[in-house]
């Protein structure tokens, strides 16, 4: 049982194509059109957070995998291990927000008297929050390294320390996960709002990287069994995938409507000034949210069958990951870009370019290795799976 | 159920029951009822058993719990004594969506369970008696209609262990 | 189904599908130990001290207990959380747990279920009687009355109404159903007489047939899928009493998950001082290992941790916020008059369940009891600090007060834990402790024999 993931030409061509292509029409875009330097700011941001949040959620699903002792996943690991390979580049890409933070951080540049800023100086200074990005990324980068290179090892040797060992990674991973995924959200993307606060943001974030990173496994599987791969994937392991884009789907609604409901009722003016400039100004993509990433899950996933027919969970997995763009969107723009921002050429060429990047690592990276991990314990488990 | 027309085959374990299901399947006898002392896995498929609908009983029954208790608020604080709370719009959606929520949990969860019972007949009866004490055991138990003789019976199923063939 | 052979056995001593049945059966039937009775003599005392205790504040009324105008809520509230909270474990355990295909809630899922209809049997007393006249307590519920008004479906408390009697009923029906097989069998090992008749109707007639089996698994599945999010939103409405209002500590949106995890967490404390008891009392420890406590103790753990990171999450905010309200609450209630009762639950529920990830500790079941009760206590403590440290300092300095319970508010909560034991105790003699069916469906798979691969 090998089978390796052939990264031919073809697909690199295509994918350096979207990655370079799409730059450069961003680049002319800014040039041509010159939007607003916020605008374009946002945008960088807005898509590191998003790609970020797909090597996160992936990670974040290996890890509790692992320490739960699961068998079903072994089969299709490599798939979420190859999505956090992306995390150094992500690194990179959110340093750049260095010459951003300006035009999307009004705490990093605010003049004259505002005692809540003032406040809030011995933790949204630019030098602490370039640390912190530092610290929260060396932690996820090694830990991800750490659980991938156990994986690899255990694809030449039967050796069950390997196996050990990504379990102990996978718990630190969780504790550090547990706390940084929180404070990163409170960082990158509700200090933008810096009179605001929220005190589920962080999870709310963190369960909406889950969901995207879901999304995408399911996409990405859809893509390699159509490329005929993936053959000892069965059904039942779709199922699976399915049950749980489905329940944190639902999961992610509740968060959403804690979040809403409580300041909605509690209507402290601090508060719901976040949800009115949402409601008010982009009041469509405030209700398409809702709609891609609940009501069209949840109806589209109800059924027993449409959670194992692959075609039909992918195209729902496709809404989600678009639902989930919106949602970013929805957290960053009103606030960065306020009346500048938009939805046109430059949001939509750069998110093409990052997706072509993205998947150029993490096609790169499931190439090196056999798909299968031949000698995880508990695979013969995963081989066999019945949901 | 027990007429004397029927064949019982008794066995101790899930294996050679569900080997023998389809072995009498095959032979093209027709099996009553199958008993066990819990869900056998497999057992579902080798009887061709028809996914029960009961989650669409739930569907429904959530649903029309769902629309009466939006519909019910609704109706409460527009129509029938619209009074303002807390300086909120009469049509307040947030908070009638608690409500509705448990509504829909509550009407699903009855009507499944109703549905349950109805379907399977089950009913508190003081008169009952178990085909076999012991299905609630150890025991497995085949019913076969007296169409086929139970010699037949014991041809098709030699080599299989039973308990047990009457 | 295949089980790698890495996997410990959920259940010891190679057993036979006849000896599960009289192995759960037999302590059931027999005649109860000398421990029995003195726990329900302990228990039942202090049931009838509650129940005094009720008829105390009903007949003199709530000027019994130590409320003042400022503190509004106290220990009622705090039992009542604290009860909600307890319950939740048991749904966790039943629903979430089997939708997530843990094998090893086999074994423990019938009392854990149990233990939520008693623990929100408890819970829903304090309510009924700060009303003041229980008798009235029909007007919480909507209802055509002389004045043609309606109740205010705008209120948490009025969500909680509906919450909490969705919760009642759908776990009874969960775990009725789910117990309907289990009853059977106790109906065909009992001795003729009027248990068997008893026994008789309240199976429903179960007979085992493959097509009720087969119903039987797609509703226990369907109603765990219901249950699970019902569970999420009843501690969520239940913290929605607190976040809706605009005081500080009350008002901050993290707490519908945040409750919910900690509803889980101290639930399972609470399970696992149950089981620990009943495995030894009722000669079950081939059925709830040791494998199962260090189950029960990662899930402490991680649920355990989710609320550490709610309590850090929220003492940052309340700096970060920047409103003078929340800096004074986040110093006042770590040194302010009810310090104490904040370091005691900081140290019982942050620090403590951290010791559990030394596996020794987590294996260790005299170590996991004496930490079970450590995190109830903490869980008990949290609520009270949640309720108490918010009211006693209101925004007006002259309405600051303090708050110190009665005797009849210590015994009204002691009431409960008698009533909560009572039953416990009446439950292990009259049902099967343990899912029989369910265990059986996975002894082949997971049970210490020889696993036959096919």
């Amino acid at each position: 049982m090998d089978e390796q993931f052939k990264f031919t030409n073809q697909y690199r061509n295509v994918l350096a194509i979207a990655a370079i292509g799409g730059l450069l029409v961003f680049l002319a875009s800014v040039f041509i059109f010159k939007p607003d330097a916020s605008r374009v700011w946002a945008n960088v941001l807005l898509n590191n957070q998003y790609f970020l949040g797909i090597s996160l959620g992936a990670a974040f699903f290996l890890a509790v995998h692992r320490i739960a002792w699961s068998g079903w996943h072994t089969a299709l690991q490599r798939i979420p291990e190859s999505l956090t390979a992306f995390l150094p580049v992500a690194f990179i890409l959110m340093l750049l927000l260095f010459f951003g933070m300006h035009d999307i951080y009004h705490w990093s540049h605010y003049e004259g008297y505002d005692p809540i800023l003032e406040g809030k100086e011995a933790w949204l200074n630019v030098p602490f929050f370039f640390i912190r990005m530092v610290a929260y990324f060396a932690g996820w980068i090694a830990l991800t390294r750490g659980m991938r290179k156990n994986t690899d090892m255990l694809q030449d040797s039967e050796d069950l320390k390997f196996h050990n060992r990504r379990k102990v990674f996978a718990g630190i991973f969780l504790v550090f996960f547990g706390v940084t995924v929180s404070a990163s959200a409170w960082d990158w993307l509700m200090s933008i709002d810096g009179h605001w606060y929220s005190t589920i943001y962080g999870w709310y974030v963190f369960i909406g990287m889950f969901v995207t990173s879901l999304a995408f496994m399911i996409l990405l599987i859809w893509f390699l069994k159509r490329a005929g791969y993936l053959e000892f994937i069965r059904v039942d392991h779709i199922h699976d995938l399915g049950k749980l884009l489905f329940a944190f789907s639902v999961f992610w609604t509740y968060l959403w409507f804690s979040q809403y409901l409580l300041i909605w009722y509690g209507h402290i003016p601090e508060e719901t000034s976040y949800f009115i400039q949402r409601r008010e100004d982009f009041e469509m993509l405030f209700w398409l949210n809702i709609c891609l990433n609940f009501i069209i899950p949840f109806f589209g996933l109800m059924r027993l069958d449409a959670k194992r027919q692959l075609n039909w969970l992918a195209g729902i997995a496709g809404v989600v990951m678009i639902g989930h763009w919106i949602d970013y969107f929805q957290m960053i723009m009103p606030g960065a870009a306020g009346e500048h921002a938009g939805i046109g050429i430059p949001e939509i060429s750069l998110t093409v370019a990052y997706m072509g990047l993205f998947l150029f690592i993490v096609l790169k990276a499931l190439a090196s290795r056999s798909l299968i991990v031949k000698h995880d314990p508990l695979l013969e488990e995963s081989l066999h799976y019945e949901s | 159920m027990e007429n004397a027309k029927t064949i019982t085959i008794v066995f101790d374990d899930e294996q050679p029951l569900l080997q023998a299901v389809k072995k009498i399947r095959e032979s093209g006898a027709n099996i009553i009822d199958v008993f066990t002392p819990f869900p056998v896995h497999g057992l579902d498929p080798a009887l061709s058993m028809k996914r029960s609908r009961i989650p669409l009983v739930g569907f429904i029954g959530g649903a029309i719990g769902g629309l009466l208790g939006f519909g019910f608020q609704t109706w409460v604080f527009t129509v029938d004594y619209p009074l303002v709370f807390g300086g909120k719009p009469l049509l307040s959606v947030p908070s009638f969506i608690p409500v509705t929520f448990e509504c829909t949990i509550l009407f699903a969860a009855l009507s499944m369970a109703g549905a349950f019972f109805i379907k399977s007949r089950l009913k508190p009866d003081k008169k009952f008696e178990p085909v076999d004490p012991d299905i609630t055991d150890d025991k497995f138990l085949i019913l076969v209609d007296g169409e086929t003789s139970a010699e037949k019976i014991k041809t098709v199923l030699s080599g299989i262990n039973t308990i047990e063939i009457k | 189904m295949i089980q790698s052979p890495l996997r410990a056995p959920l259940i010891k001593g190679k057993k036979t599908y006849q000896s599960i049945t009289s192995d759960i059966l037999d302590p059931m039937m027999s005649k109860p130990g000398s421990l029995w009775y003195i726990g329900i003599f302990i228990s039942g005392s202090a049931l009838l001290f509650g129940a005094f205790m009720i008829f105390w504040t009903i007949w003199h009324g709530i000027g019994t207990w130590g409320l003042n105008r400022t503190v509004g809520w106290g220990w009622g509230i705090t039992n009542f959380v604290w009860w909600i909270g307890i319950g939740h474990a048991g749904t966790f355990i039943s629903a979430i747990l089997l939708l997530f295909r843990q094998k090893w809630r086999t074994s423990i899922n019938r009392s854990a279920e149990a233990m939520t209809i008693f623990a929100v049997m408890c819970a829903m007393l304090f309510p009924i009687i700060h009303m003041g006249r229980p008798l009235l307590g029909f007007y919480i519920f909507p209802y055509p009355n002389t004045r043609g008004m309606w109740v205010n479906f705008n209120s948490p408390l009025v969500w909680d109404v509906f919450a909490i009697s969705t919760y009642f009923t759908v776990s009874l029906v969960f775990w009725y159903v789910g117990m309907i097989p289990d009853i059977g069998t106790v109906r065909d090992k009992i001795k003729a007489g009027w248990k068997k008749t008893v026994y008789k109707v309240l199976s429903f007639g179960w007979k085992g047939s493959a097509r009720h089996w087969h119903r039987h698994e797609v509703l226990s599945l369907m109603l765990a899928a219901l249950a699970a999010p019902l569970v999420l939103s009843v501690h969520s409405i239940v913290s929605m009493d607190f976040a809706t209002s605009v005081i500080p500590g009350w008002h901050t949106t993290i707490f519908p998950p945040y409750f919910v995890s900690g509803a889980i967490f101290s639930g399972f404390a609470m399970v696992l001082t149950l089981m620990i008891i009943t495995r030894k009392a009722l000669n079950l420890q081939d059925y709830i290992t040791v494998g199962h406590v260090e189950s029960m103790n990662k899930i402490i753990i991680a649920t355990g941790s989710i609320v550490g990171l709610a309590y850090i999450t929220e003492m940052f905010m309340s700096w970060y916020s920047g409103v003078e309200y929340e800096h004074y609450m986040l110093i006042n209630r770590a040194t302010g008059p009810y310090w104490w009762a904040y370091w005691i639950m900081m140290t019982c529920n942050l620090i403590s369940p951290q010791l559990l990830w030394i596996k020794k500790l987590r294996t260790n079941i005299v170590f996991t009891f004496c930490l079970s009760i450590v995190i109830n206590i903490g869980m008990w403590f949290e609520r009270f600090v949640i309720v108490v440290t918010s009211l006693h300092r209101d925004y007006l300095t002259s309405s600051w007060a303090m708050y110190k319970p009665t005797i009849v508010e210590v015994g009204l909560f002691l009431g409960t834990l008698g009533f909560f034991f009572t039953a416990f105790f009446i439950f292990i003699r009259v049902f099967p402790v343990i899912a029989i069916a369910e265990v059986k469906s996975v002894v082949k798979s997971s049970g210490e024999k020889e696993t036959k691969k096919d």
